[in-house]
């Protein structure tokens, strides 16, 4: 485990290099450069708000706002575990011909979607402004659940990483997977108004996602306190695979430049 | 430097690479193979060398002899299997090209990325980064995408950081050739300079024994993963000509 520290602590400043660069290659060629990034998620949105809202008449309060918390979250985590699957491969003029612990890569990518979700944050925070939501202390709650929710993706991210290289096909799995957990999470809809009982338990405290993206509601909207309890229990679980993820990765990354 | 200071450099003992375990696989193959044996490639076969810190090692050897899979293992790249690499604390490179480098960005901004992938800090590469860019030669292009070079330049950009940015130990993999006939020129004397520096530890692979000859000062014969011979260039070039000739006849 210290090694891990020690390599994080070593790499770090190249993993901010490399996440600048990526960014900057991203936007380089487009027209709209880095307006796209705001341009993207209000736009969708605005889709989600108008279909859900409009045509299927949701009565969520504040239901922009709810959709847009929705997405800031679900965006980070869909990008990272989708990121993370094919990261070795995508990497591998890099990982064939120069030795860099290998979750500095998912680190690299980590810092880019943070980035972008931060400014979904702000989009967030000025929607809310708009929509004139009752701002109260509990808003600040979105920091440690956003760390909960970095490390919980991070320890994922490791482990498929881990296995992304010699399965092939778990790409295909995964996008499947994700779309699973996009309409269970409660993106688009308040699992708490549509289910109740043993299903609404299962959705918003075993999914990860559905549960801090109710988090994030309950305190930035509805000034609540979170659920101290499944915060705790999910931050356990999030460390747990980071240990396994690390482990995986100490054990078998000298073997992908073999493999790909 | 007489006798008595001679410093090891780098020193490899019964080194073992394997190729094997984790071969690509889908999901339905590994369910229908569970119990397939797996194949395994033994790219090197109990390896072992020292080498003095200032000597410069030539590795050869036909192809698929295990020459590159050495030079990576020792990189750090991949782990040994079996036996060990002791580098003696000493920092090591492989001299590739174009490691890192993002396409879409400047060849300013792919040089700290490079630079910093080797592991030297931003202020270490700012210090060299005029001497490299006027290494590369490639003039306005330096602030220009990678992708809009053309292929000579993005090797003369590539070669020119690995080659100022110096490290220890310098594993190089047939690089000597790259861009138009002035760089070529002006790269070989680069390298010579850079090797020739008492301190520092070189191995180089590759097929021209012309170069070997010139640079080295024992050369290394491997061949299908085990050593033949290692000595003198002037002793074993021949018997490697030699043992070359007489393959092609059969």
């Amino acid at each position: 485990m210290s090694r891990f520290f020690l390599n994080i602590k070593k790499y770090h400043k190249y993993a901010i290099r490399s996440a600048k660069a990526e960014l900057k290659s991203e936007v380089a060629d487009s027209y709209l450069n880095w307006l796209w990034w705001i341009i993207e998620p209000v736009c969708f949105m605005l889709i989600y708000t108008f279909i859900f809202g409009y045509v299927f008449h949701n009565k969520t309060p504040y239901f922009a706002s709810f959709v847009f918390v929705g997405l800031t979250a679900w965006d980070f985590f869909n990008r990272m575990v989708k990121g993370s699957v094919r990261l070795i491969v995508s990497n591998r003029d890099l990982v064939k011909k120069v030795y860099i612990p290998k979750y500095i890569l998912l680190l690299a990518k980590s810092y880019t979607y943070l980035f972008k979700m931060g400014i979904s944050m702000v989009i967030t925070f000025c929607l809310m402004a708009a929509q004139s939501v009752h701002l109260s202390w509990h808003v600040l709650f979105f920091i440690p659940i956003t760390i909960i929710l970095y490390i919980l993706t991070f320890g994922i991210g490791m482990i498929l990483m881990n296995y992304g290289v010699t399965i092939n096909d778990l790409n295909n799995l995964i996008n499947v997977f994700l779309r699973m957990v996009f309409y269970l999470s409660g993106i688009f809809y308040n699992i708490n108004e549509r289910l109740a009982g043993t299903l609404c338990f299962i959705l918003l405290r075993v999914n990860p996602i559905a549960m801090l993206m109710n988090e994030y509601r309950n305190t930035m909207l509805y000034n609540q306190l979170p659920s101290f309890t499944w915060l705790g229990i999910w931050l356990v679980i999030a460390l747990i695979l980071n240990a396994i993820g690390i482990h995986l990765i100490h054990k078998n990354e000298n073997s992908y430049a073999k493999v790909i | 430097m007489n006798d008595n200071d001679k410093k090891i450099a780098l020193s490899v003992r019964d080194l073992h690479i394997f190729y094997r375990g984790l071969k690509k696989t889908s999901i339905r193959s590994s369910w229908m193979h569970l119990k397939d044996k797996v194949e395994i490639f033994e790219a090197l076969k109990g390896v072992s060398f020292d080498l003095e810190e200032g000597k410069i090692l030539g590795i050869i050897g036909k192809n698929g002899s295990g020459k590159s899979t050495m030079l990576r293992a020792i990189a750090g790249i991949f782990s040994p299997d079996q036996g060990s690499i002791d580098l003696h604390g000493r920092r090591v490179s492989l001299l590739s090209i174009g490691v890192g480098f993002n396409k879409k960005l400047t060849g300013r901004e792919n040089v700290y990325l490079s630079g910093m992938l080797l592991g030297f800090t931003e202020e270490q590469i700012a210090e060299k980064e005029k001497e490299i860019i006027d290494f590369a030669d490639i003039g306005k292009f330096i602030d220009r995408p990678v992708k809009t070079y053309s292929s000579g330049m993005y090797s003369k950009l590539a070669f020119a950081i690995t080659a100022i940015l110096e490290t220890d130990i310098m594993l190089i993999d047939e690089v000597l050739s790259v861009g138009d006939q002035r760089f070529k020129q002006k790269s070989y004397n680069k390298m010579k300079e850079l090797i020739s520096d008492d301190t520092r530890t070189v191995v180089i692979v590759s097929h021209s024994l012309a170069t070997i000859e010139e640079l080295c000062d024992e050369v290394l014969w491997l061949n299908d993963g085990e050593v033949i011979e290692q000595g003198n260039p002037v002793d074993v070039l021949p018997r490697y000509t030699e043992f070359m000739s007489s393959k092609k006849k059969k």
